[in-house]
Protein backbone atom coordinates (compact mmCIF):
# COMPACT_ATOMS: atom_id res chain seq x y z
CA UNK A 1 0.00 0.00 0.00
CA UNK A 2 1.20 3.49 -0.77
CA UNK A 3 2.20 5.02 2.56
CA UNK A 4 1.30 8.56 1.53
CA UNK A 5 -2.15 8.39 0.03
CA UNK A 6 -3.22 4.89 1.07
CA UNK A 7 -3.99 3.73 -2.45
CA UNK A 8 -3.28 0.23 -3.67
CA UNK A 9 0.06 -1.45 -4.11
CA UNK A 10 1.67 -0.64 -7.48
CA UNK A 11 2.16 -4.38 -7.97
CA UNK A 12 -1.59 -4.73 -8.42
CA UNK A 13 -1.73 -2.66 -11.56
CA UNK A 14 -3.30 -4.53 -14.42
CA UNK A 15 -1.02 -4.97 -17.36
CA UNK A 16 -1.24 -6.91 -20.60
CA UNK A 17 1.77 -8.46 -22.26
CA UNK A 18 2.06 -9.61 -25.83
CA UNK A 19 4.08 -12.81 -25.62
CA UNK A 20 5.22 -12.40 -29.23
CA UNK A 21 6.76 -8.97 -28.87
CA UNK A 22 7.10 -8.74 -25.11
CA UNK A 23 5.33 -5.36 -25.23
CA UNK A 24 3.60 -4.51 -21.98
CA UNK A 25 0.63 -2.20 -21.63
CA UNK A 26 -0.72 -0.96 -18.32
CA UNK A 27 -4.49 -1.19 -18.64
CA UNK A 28 -5.77 0.48 -15.52
CA UNK A 29 -2.92 1.07 -13.13
CA UNK A 30 -3.79 1.40 -9.49
CA UNK A 31 -2.05 4.79 -9.53
CA UNK A 32 -4.22 6.61 -12.04
CA UNK A 33 -3.70 9.86 -10.16
CA UNK A 34 -0.28 11.43 -10.21
CA UNK A 35 2.00 11.16 -7.24
CA UNK A 36 4.15 14.19 -6.81
CA UNK A 37 6.25 12.41 -4.20
CA UNK A 38 7.61 9.81 -6.54
CA UNK A 39 10.23 11.78 -8.33
CA UNK A 40 11.83 14.22 -5.97
CA UNK A 41 15.34 15.29 -6.66
CA UNK A 42 17.59 17.06 -4.24
CA UNK A 43 17.97 20.71 -5.08
CA UNK A 44 14.81 20.93 -7.19
CA UNK A 45 12.24 23.51 -6.20
CA UNK A 46 10.45 20.86 -4.14
CA UNK A 47 9.29 21.78 -0.67
CA UNK A 48 12.00 20.87 1.76
CA UNK A 49 12.76 21.57 5.37
CA UNK A 50 15.96 22.21 7.23
CA UNK A 51 16.57 20.01 10.25
CA UNK A 52 19.28 20.49 12.80
CA UNK A 53 21.79 18.87 10.45
CA UNK A 54 20.82 20.16 7.05
CA UNK A 55 18.30 19.82 4.28
CA UNK A 56 15.73 17.03 4.48
CA UNK A 57 14.13 15.80 1.31
CA UNK A 58 11.06 13.57 1.21
CA UNK A 59 11.37 10.43 -0.92
CA UNK A 60 8.54 8.01 -0.11
CA UNK A 61 9.89 5.17 -2.25
CA UNK A 62 8.79 1.65 -1.37
CA UNK A 63 11.82 -0.41 -0.38
CA UNK A 64 10.44 -3.35 -2.33
CA UNK A 65 9.49 -1.25 -5.36
CA UNK A 66 12.02 -3.04 -7.56
CA UNK A 67 10.62 -6.46 -6.71
CA UNK A 68 7.05 -5.17 -7.03
CA UNK A 69 7.85 -3.88 -10.50
CA UNK A 70 9.14 -7.27 -11.62
CA UNK A 71 6.14 -8.96 -10.00
CA UNK A 72 3.77 -6.71 -11.94
CA UNK A 73 5.63 -7.62 -15.12
CA UNK A 74 5.34 -11.32 -14.31
CA UNK A 75 1.64 -10.93 -13.66
CA UNK A 76 1.22 -9.31 -17.06
CA UNK A 77 3.32 -12.01 -18.67
CA UNK A 78 1.24 -14.80 -17.11
CA UNK A 79 -2.00 -13.09 -18.06
CA UNK A 80 -0.84 -12.48 -21.62
CA UNK A 81 -0.08 -16.19 -21.95
CA UNK A 82 -3.20 -17.38 -20.13
CA UNK A 83 -1.07 -19.13 -17.54
CA UNK A 84 -2.26 -19.45 -13.94
CA UNK A 85 0.66 -19.08 -11.55
CA UNK A 86 0.46 -20.21 -7.93
CA UNK A 87 3.02 -19.50 -5.22
CA UNK A 88 3.29 -22.47 -2.86
CA UNK A 89 4.76 -21.58 0.54
CA UNK A 90 5.48 -23.70 3.60
CA UNK A 91 8.12 -24.69 6.09
CA UNK A 92 10.73 -27.21 4.88
CA UNK A 93 9.46 -30.79 4.91
CA UNK A 94 5.73 -30.12 4.86
CA UNK A 95 5.42 -32.16 1.66
CA UNK A 96 5.12 -29.52 -1.05
CA UNK A 97 7.12 -31.53 -3.57
CA UNK A 98 5.33 -34.79 -2.73
CA UNK A 99 1.99 -33.00 -3.15
CA UNK A 100 3.13 -31.70 -6.53
CA UNK A 101 4.27 -35.15 -7.66
CA UNK A 102 0.89 -36.63 -6.73
CA UNK A 103 -0.94 -33.70 -8.38
CA UNK A 104 1.01 -33.99 -11.63
CA UNK A 105 0.32 -37.72 -11.91
CA UNK A 106 -3.36 -37.27 -11.11
CA UNK A 107 -3.88 -34.38 -13.53
CA UNK A 108 -1.69 -35.75 -16.32
CA UNK A 109 -4.53 -36.10 -18.83
CA UNK A 110 -6.42 -32.97 -17.69
CA UNK A 111 -4.02 -30.03 -17.51
CA UNK A 112 -0.43 -29.17 -18.31
CA UNK A 113 1.62 -28.26 -15.25
CA UNK A 114 5.03 -26.61 -15.12
CA UNK A 115 6.96 -26.09 -11.89
CA UNK A 116 9.54 -23.58 -10.69
CA UNK A 117 11.43 -25.08 -7.78
CA UNK A 118 13.09 -22.79 -5.24
CA UNK A 119 15.69 -24.14 -2.83
CA UNK A 120 18.94 -22.84 -1.42
CA UNK A 121 20.92 -25.74 -2.89
CA UNK A 122 20.54 -28.89 -5.05
CA UNK A 123 18.34 -29.65 -8.03
CA UNK A 124 16.75 -32.66 -6.27
CA UNK A 125 13.22 -31.28 -6.33
CA UNK A 126 13.28 -30.32 -10.01
CA UNK A 127 14.52 -33.83 -10.73
CA UNK A 128 11.60 -35.31 -8.76
CA UNK A 129 9.09 -33.14 -10.63
CA UNK A 130 10.65 -34.12 -13.96
CA UNK A 131 10.37 -37.79 -13.04
CA UNK A 132 6.71 -37.25 -12.10
CA UNK A 133 6.14 -36.12 -15.67
CA UNK A 134 6.15 -32.31 -15.68
CA UNK A 135 8.52 -29.68 -17.03
CA UNK A 136 10.44 -28.10 -14.17
CA UNK A 137 13.22 -25.63 -13.56
CA UNK A 138 15.21 -25.22 -10.40
CA UNK A 139 16.24 -21.93 -8.88
CA UNK A 140 18.92 -22.11 -6.24
CA UNK A 141 18.95 -19.03 -4.07
CA UNK A 142 22.31 -19.77 -2.45
CA UNK A 143 22.24 -17.80 0.79
CA UNK A 144 18.84 -16.33 -0.02
CA UNK A 145 15.81 -17.34 2.00
CA UNK A 146 13.07 -16.67 -0.57
CA UNK A 147 12.37 -16.34 -4.29
CA UNK A 148 12.17 -12.88 -5.81
CA UNK A 149 10.14 -11.75 -8.79
CA UNK A 150 13.08 -11.28 -11.17
CA UNK A 151 14.21 -14.89 -10.58
CA UNK A 152 10.71 -16.10 -11.41
CA UNK A 153 10.65 -13.96 -14.56
CA UNK A 154 13.74 -15.67 -15.92
CA UNK A 155 12.63 -19.15 -14.87
CA UNK A 156 9.19 -18.66 -16.41
CA UNK A 157 10.69 -17.54 -19.72
CA UNK A 158 12.89 -20.59 -19.95
CA UNK A 159 10.02 -22.92 -19.02
CA UNK A 160 7.92 -21.36 -21.79
CA UNK A 161 4.57 -22.64 -20.44
CA UNK A 162 1.81 -23.21 -22.96
CA UNK A 163 -1.49 -21.30 -23.02
CA UNK A 164 -4.05 -22.46 -20.49
CA UNK A 165 -1.49 -24.27 -18.35
CA UNK A 166 -0.83 -24.13 -14.64
CA UNK A 167 2.52 -22.92 -13.30
CA UNK A 168 3.31 -23.76 -9.71
CA UNK A 169 6.11 -21.88 -8.01
CA UNK A 170 7.41 -23.90 -5.09
CA UNK A 171 8.99 -21.29 -2.87
CA UNK A 172 11.95 -21.87 -0.56
CA UNK A 173 10.77 -23.72 2.55
CA UNK A 174 10.42 -20.82 4.97
CA UNK A 175 7.38 -19.38 6.73
CA UNK A 176 8.84 -15.90 7.20
CA UNK A 177 10.39 -14.07 4.25
CA UNK A 178 8.44 -15.38 1.24
CA UNK A 179 5.34 -13.61 2.63
CA UNK A 180 6.87 -10.24 1.73
CA UNK A 181 7.83 -10.92 -1.84
CA UNK A 182 5.19 -10.76 -4.53
CA UNK A 183 6.21 -12.98 -7.45
CA UNK A 184 3.36 -12.05 -9.73
CA UNK A 185 1.35 -15.14 -8.82
CA UNK A 186 -2.42 -15.42 -8.95
CA UNK A 187 -2.57 -16.76 -5.42
CA UNK A 188 -0.36 -17.80 -2.52
CA UNK A 189 -1.14 -21.21 -1.06
CA UNK A 190 0.31 -22.42 2.24
CA UNK A 191 1.03 -26.08 2.93
CA UNK A 192 1.33 -27.25 6.52
CA UNK A 193 1.54 -30.80 7.77
CA UNK A 194 0.04 -32.56 10.73
CA UNK A 195 3.51 -33.29 12.14
CA UNK A 196 4.24 -29.58 12.53
CA UNK A 197 1.56 -29.04 15.15
CA UNK A 198 -1.61 -26.97 15.10
CA UNK A 199 -0.09 -23.66 16.08
CA UNK A 200 2.00 -22.86 12.97
CA UNK A 201 -0.62 -20.34 11.75
CA UNK A 202 -0.50 -18.29 14.94
CA UNK A 203 3.30 -18.59 15.20
CA UNK A 204 3.80 -17.28 11.66
CA UNK A 205 0.74 -15.06 11.17
CA UNK A 206 2.21 -12.90 8.38
CA UNK A 207 2.51 -15.86 6.07
CA UNK A 208 -0.95 -17.19 6.79
CA UNK A 209 -2.42 -13.73 6.32
CA UNK A 210 -0.89 -13.56 2.84
CA UNK A 211 -2.47 -16.78 1.54
CA UNK A 212 -5.94 -17.57 0.22
CA UNK A 213 -5.81 -21.32 0.68
CA UNK A 214 -4.22 -23.53 3.34
CA UNK A 215 -3.52 -27.20 2.62
CA UNK A 216 -3.08 -29.46 5.64
CA UNK A 217 -0.93 -32.35 4.44
CA UNK A 218 0.01 -35.73 5.97
CA UNK A 219 -3.52 -36.36 7.29
CA UNK A 220 -2.65 -40.08 7.28
CA UNK A 221 -0.30 -39.36 10.21
CA UNK A 222 -2.82 -37.29 12.18
CA UNK A 223 -3.82 -40.07 14.62
CA UNK A 224 -0.17 -40.90 15.43
CA UNK A 225 0.91 -37.35 16.21
CA UNK A 226 -2.27 -36.34 18.08
CA UNK A 227 -3.11 -33.72 15.48
CA UNK A 228 -6.19 -31.70 16.36
CA UNK A 229 -7.74 -30.62 13.07
CA UNK A 230 -10.43 -28.53 14.76
CA UNK A 231 -7.82 -26.50 16.64
CA UNK A 232 -5.68 -26.05 13.53
CA UNK A 233 -8.66 -24.73 11.56
CA UNK A 234 -9.47 -22.38 14.45
CA UNK A 235 -5.90 -21.06 14.47
CA UNK A 236 -5.98 -20.47 10.72
CA UNK A 237 -9.29 -18.62 11.01
CA UNK A 238 -7.89 -16.51 13.82
CA UNK A 239 -5.17 -14.99 11.61
CA UNK A 240 -7.01 -15.23 8.29
CA UNK A 241 -10.80 -15.66 8.45
CA UNK A 242 -11.03 -15.70 4.64
CA UNK A 243 -8.61 -18.55 4.02
CA UNK A 244 -10.02 -21.79 2.66
CA UNK A 245 -8.72 -25.01 4.24
CA UNK A 246 -8.21 -28.40 2.56
CA UNK A 247 -7.09 -31.52 4.42
CA UNK A 248 -5.29 -34.23 2.46
CA UNK A 249 -2.53 -36.76 2.34
CA UNK A 250 -0.22 -36.58 -0.67
CA UNK A 251 1.02 -40.07 0.24
CA UNK A 252 -2.27 -41.97 0.47
CA UNK A 253 -4.11 -39.68 -2.00
CA UNK A 254 -6.83 -38.99 0.59
CA UNK A 255 -8.45 -35.63 -0.21
CA UNK A 256 -6.53 -35.22 -3.48
CA UNK A 257 -9.66 -35.07 -5.60
CA UNK A 258 -10.92 -31.99 -3.77
CA UNK A 259 -7.49 -30.38 -4.16
CA UNK A 260 -7.39 -31.08 -7.90
CA UNK A 261 -10.92 -29.71 -8.31
CA UNK A 262 -9.87 -26.60 -6.42
CA UNK A 263 -6.91 -26.12 -8.77
CA UNK A 264 -9.22 -26.34 -11.77
CA UNK A 265 -11.61 -23.82 -10.16
CA UNK A 266 -8.69 -21.42 -9.59
CA UNK A 267 -7.62 -21.80 -13.22
CA UNK A 268 -11.16 -21.14 -14.45
CA UNK A 269 -11.47 -18.03 -12.26
CA UNK A 270 -8.09 -16.87 -13.51
CA UNK A 271 -9.09 -17.29 -17.15
CA UNK A 272 -12.31 -15.33 -16.61
CA UNK A 273 -10.74 -12.43 -14.73
CA UNK B 1 18.51 -12.91 6.33
CA UNK B 2 15.96 -11.01 4.34
CA UNK B 3 16.87 -7.79 6.17
CA UNK B 4 20.21 -7.95 4.35
CA UNK B 5 18.47 -7.87 0.98
CA UNK B 6 16.21 -5.07 2.19
CA UNK B 7 19.21 -3.05 3.39
CA UNK B 8 20.71 -3.47 -0.10
CA UNK B 9 17.50 -2.15 -1.66
CA UNK B 10 17.53 0.86 0.66
CA UNK B 11 21.20 1.55 -0.15
CA UNK B 12 20.39 1.41 -3.88
CA UNK B 13 17.48 3.86 -3.49
CA UNK B 14 19.66 6.19 -1.39
CA UNK B 15 22.49 5.98 -3.94
CA UNK B 16 20.14 7.05 -6.71
CA UNK B 17 19.04 10.16 -4.85
CA UNK B 18 22.07 11.59 -3.06
CA UNK B 19 23.89 12.66 -6.23
CA UNK B 20 27.19 12.94 -4.44
CA UNK B 21 25.95 15.17 -1.63
CA UNK B 22 26.99 14.30 1.91
CA UNK B 23 24.16 12.48 3.63
CA UNK B 24 23.56 12.37 7.35
CA UNK B 25 20.70 9.96 7.73
CA UNK B 26 18.11 8.00 5.79
CA UNK B 27 14.73 7.57 7.47
CA UNK B 28 12.60 4.56 6.75
CA UNK B 29 8.91 4.32 7.65
CA UNK B 30 7.88 0.86 8.86
CA UNK B 31 4.41 -0.41 9.74
CA UNK B 32 3.72 -3.16 12.29
CA UNK B 33 2.59 -5.59 9.57
CA UNK B 34 5.65 -5.10 7.36
CA UNK B 35 7.56 -8.01 8.99
CA UNK B 36 10.66 -5.88 9.48
CA UNK B 37 12.95 -6.40 12.43
CA UNK B 38 14.42 -2.93 13.00
CA UNK B 39 17.47 -4.14 14.91
CA UNK B 40 18.35 -6.64 12.20
CA UNK B 41 17.86 -4.01 9.50
CA UNK B 42 20.10 -1.55 11.35
CA UNK B 43 22.77 -4.22 11.72
CA UNK B 44 22.59 -5.08 8.02
CA UNK B 45 22.62 -1.41 7.03
CA UNK B 46 26.06 -1.05 8.67
CA UNK B 47 27.38 -4.05 6.76
CA UNK B 48 25.91 -3.07 3.40
CA UNK B 49 27.17 0.52 3.51
CA UNK B 50 30.65 -0.35 4.76
CA UNK B 51 33.38 0.89 2.41
CA UNK B 52 30.85 2.56 0.11
CA UNK B 53 30.16 6.23 -0.63
CA UNK B 54 27.45 6.21 2.03
CA UNK B 55 29.52 4.60 4.80
CA UNK B 56 28.62 6.13 8.16
CA UNK B 57 25.20 7.36 7.07
CA UNK B 58 22.71 6.63 9.83
CA UNK B 59 19.43 4.80 9.46
CA UNK B 60 16.42 6.10 11.37
CA UNK B 61 12.97 4.58 11.76
CA UNK B 62 9.57 6.23 11.68
CA UNK B 63 6.56 4.28 12.92
CA UNK B 64 3.91 3.99 10.25
CA UNK B 65 0.64 2.17 9.67
CA UNK B 66 -0.19 -1.25 8.27
CA UNK B 67 2.41 -2.87 6.06
CA UNK B 68 4.10 0.40 5.09
CA UNK B 69 7.75 -0.03 4.21
CA UNK B 70 9.13 3.01 2.43
CA UNK B 71 12.23 5.16 2.34
CA UNK B 72 10.54 8.28 3.68
CA UNK B 73 13.23 10.96 3.68
CA UNK B 74 16.91 11.77 3.41
CA UNK B 75 18.65 14.22 5.70
CA UNK B 76 21.76 15.80 4.26
CA UNK B 77 24.74 17.28 6.08
CA UNK B 78 24.65 21.03 6.58
CA UNK B 79 26.49 22.60 3.67
CA UNK B 80 29.59 24.49 4.61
Amino acid sequence: MCGTCGCADPANEVSMTNPETGAKVILNGAHDHSHDHEHHHPGDDEPHTHGAGGEIIPLEIAVLSKNDKFAAQNRGWFEGRGVTALNLVSSPGSGKTTLLEATIKRMADKIKITVIEGDQMTANDAERIKNAGAKAIQINTGAGCHLEADMVAQAAKSLDPERGSLMIIENVGNLVCPAMFDLGEKMKIAVISTTEGEDKPIKYPHMFRAVELVVINKMDLAPYVDFNEELCRKNIAEVNPNAEVLCLSAKTNEGLDAWCEKLIDIMKASAES
Amino acid sequence: MHELGLARNIAAIVGEHTKGRALKEVRVAIGPLACIEKQALEFCWGIVTEKTAIEGVGIGFIDAEGDTFVVRELEFMEEA
